[in-house]
């Protein structure tokens, strides 16, 4: 009984939430309403009995990727999107529309008759008689599940290393840019401070070289 | 819902919420008064140990007190001050990052285990506010949450001091958090547990079964992560005076910057408890036994635990003090000193320091 | 417990909104962003099938779909930054090079 009526709590703030991301025009705002929605999802994933997930969630989504978005948008000194008619083509609409609620139907559909108690393996007592769900989550995470955790080690080592070399400055430019800025006017101003703009300048007036 | 006879409700889940409800009040209360004493502390001790004396004028009528009623003074100024918000400023994250600063330490404040679990009318209440299973976690995950204070508040301000100062604290906090949780996982893998609870028993009365003996590089770096989360020194070159006026709290003023002062104190106190309970046996007395003190005191419960949480707040004054202590003695960071610090040492000794752990501990239990 | 169709109808809102967003705004972090909200409508839909199914499958999964999550965005913020430091811009309407 509570718990659908936090659940009812939950989604109907995290739709707002959701509206929000998509219809403001402020970036940053939007990155605070999604950080709300990941917050939202982490007490829904913790109302599941998912402990393990819901920290995850929390640690990772609104600790570290969110943290990234909003850092990007300070050093490209994004504004708000200019306001623009929204043109929805009629047809396009119309499809997104019917297939959203067909499968609204159908998963309704499906899932009728599914337990409204936890099944098998996954009762609460059971979970915390075998050692609590990160203990058990962990289990599988290493035995059945060990060939796509060290694969996705690779792959985060991966994406590590593509981003740092994507997001490098040119060097010929970065010669350029140093001289220009042996002052230090405003800085998210120029587009080209991205790395400048992190260590800057000391207190007097030397701009440090970012890349060592 | 039952009754018993003097008509106070006798359901279990409603006595936990209403201790949970008295635990976090008494917790809050604490927290709230670490501040006026850590700024007494903080220009008290450095002035006896530069061979002057601090701050000793203020007082009410005759009680001067060492100096302890500038804090009050302070605290009544801050909050009588004007507050001008810039010209500029986005006014609702202007407003609302000191609340982000502020709010996440009270959390992690809830995961810690304050004393023993005691019997109080014939229910058992753990001392720690929320008594989860994956207590590590949680304060990971809180923790990253105070980077969202800074990068806010120094956003919010349209100013290029804050936001300078927002983008290098920020920064730092991100990169000495990743070593600070590395530096916990040799601890999960000693302690076999992510329960912090159960962690402070494991570490028993005895000294050479505390977390600082069996993981002492876990303790360096997280010590030195201590110092770099919060902002402080050697590592606070994002609000150092000399360099970006005052950082990411430029611009606010009056209660804003007593948020945010705030919030760095309490950040410091939990960190202090932190330490205090995974490396230092938290409410563990040295060399005396649960069950020795329970001897002690008569078989009381309550009291054996209110003995264990004053020592645990002892412990963390200690490091409240070590706060203090390297702050007025250390020069600071330059600021790629600090990063390449962080990212090219503390993360590779982090590293090396699980791996080392582990298979010291799956050779002990495997070998 | 709540039945599940209450968690794949508010994960059908949520990829909703999330698509939504990747058709119709035009900055690309917000494109961005609208993609991790679709992200997150499929880990509820993953954590509601391991409740429903008794099984930690789906939970393991929300596990790697968060890591990949966060490597795409890493990548993607790489970009962006690249494509604003090329054209100064990072609204899609101008950024159509590819287009034939």
């Amino acid at each position: 009984m509570t718990q659908q009526v936090l659940f009812y709590i939950f989604a109907a703030l995290i739709t707002l939430c959701s509206i929000g991301v998509i219809t403001v025009r402020n970036p940053v705002t939007a990155a605070m309403y999604l950080v709300s929605d990941l917050f939202l999802l982490a007490g829904i994933y913790a109302m599941m009995q998912a402990h393990f997930v819901a920290a995850i969630q929390i640690l990772v989504y609104a600790g570290a990727i969110v943290v990234l978005f909003i850092f990007v948008i300070m050093l490209l000194n994004l504004g708000p999107e200019a306001r623009q008619r929204l043109k929805i083509p009629a047809p396009e609409l119309a499809v997104l529309v019917i297939t959203t609620i067909a499968f609204i139907g159908v998963a309704i559909m499906m899932t009728n008759g599914q337990p409204t108690v936890p099944v098998g393996a996954l009762t609460p007592k059971a979970v915390q008689a075998a050692g609590g769900n990160t203990y058990v989550v962990g289990m599988v995470l290493f035995t059945k599940y060990l060939w796509p955790f060290e694969l996705s080690s690779m792959l985060i080592l991966l994406a590590t290393i593509a981003s740092v070399v994507i997001a490098k400055k040119d060097k010929a430019k970065a010669v350029k840019s140093t001289r220009k800025e042996q002052t230090l006017t405003s800085p998210a101003a120029s587009s080209d401070c991205v790395e400048a703009a992190a260590p800057a300048s000391l207190s007097n007036g030397k701009v440090v070289h970012g890349t060592r | 819902m039952g009754l018993d006879g003097q008509g106070l409700a006798t359901d279990a889940a409603t006595v936990q919420v209403i201790a949970t409800i008295i635990k976090f009040v008494i917790i809050f209360i604490l927290c709230m008064q670490v501040p006026p004493l850590m700024v007494w502390v903080e220009r008290r001790a450095p002035a006896l140990m530069q061979r002057r004396k601090g701050p000793n004028r203020v007082g009410i009528g005759k009680w001067r007190l060492y100096g302890l009623m500038q804090s009050l003074a302070d605290a009544i100024k801050l909050i009588f001050k004007e507050e001008v918000v810039p010209e500029g400023a986005n006014r609702a994250f202007y407003h609302i990052a000191p609340i982000f600063a502020v709010f996440p330490a009270f959390l992690i404040a809830c995961a810690i285990p304050y004393g023993h679990t005691m019997q109080l009318f014939g229910y058992t209440i753990p001392l720690s506010i929320v008594d989860i299973d994956v207590g590590f976690l949680f304060i990971f995950a809180f923790s990253s949450l105070a980077v969202y204070g800074v990068t806010l508040a120094g956003w919010a301000s349209n100013s290029k001091y804050s936001l300078l100062g927002a983008l290098r604290a920020s920064a730092q906090m991100i990169s000495y958090e990743i070593p600070l949780g590395l530096s916990l996982i040799p601890i999960v893998l000693i302690f076999g547990t992510l329960d912090l609870n159960q962690i402070v028993v494991a570490q028993s009365a005895w000294i050479w079964k505390w977390g600082v003996i069996k993981a002492p590089i876990s303790f360096l770096i997280f010590l030195i992560c201590m110092f770099a989360e919060t902002n402080r020194a050697p590592f606070d070159l994002a609000e150092g005076e000399s360099e970006l006026v005052a950082g990411f709290h430029t611009e606010f003023n009056s209660a804003k910057f007593a948020a945010f002062f705030l919030a760095e104190y309490v950040s410091m106190f939990i960190l202090s408890l932190l330490a205090a309970t995974i490396f230092f046996g938290g409410w563990q007395i040295p060399f005396v036994p649960y069950h020795a003190l329970l001897v002690v005191t008569g078989g009381l419960t309550w009291l054996a635990s209110l003995i264990g949480f004053v020592v645990l707040i002892l412990k963390a004054c200690f490091f409240m003090f070590l706060y203090v202590w390297v702050r007025w003695t250390l020069p600071r960071f330059r600021y790629d000193q600090l990063m390449s610090l962080g990212w090219k040492f503390m993360l590779p000794l982090g590293l090396a320091n699980v791996f080392i752990t582990a298979v010291v501990v799956a050779a002990i239990q495997f070998g | 417990m709540v039945p599940v169709d209450n968690y794949l109808v508010l994960a059908t809102v949520m990829f909703l909104c999330g698509t939504l967003g990747v058709l119709f705004r035009r900055n690309l972090i917000m494109v961005l962003m609208a993609i991790e909200l679709m992200l997150n409508a499929v880990n509820l839909v993953f954590v509601a099938g391991s409740q429903a199914l008794g099984n930690l499958d789906g939970q393991v999964m929300v596990f790697f779909i968060i890591t990949v999550a966060a490597c795409e965005a890493a990548v993607g913020l790489a970009m962006v930054i690249a494509l604003f430091r090329r054209y100064g811009t990072i609204d899609t309407s101008f950024l159509r090079m590819l287009r034939g």
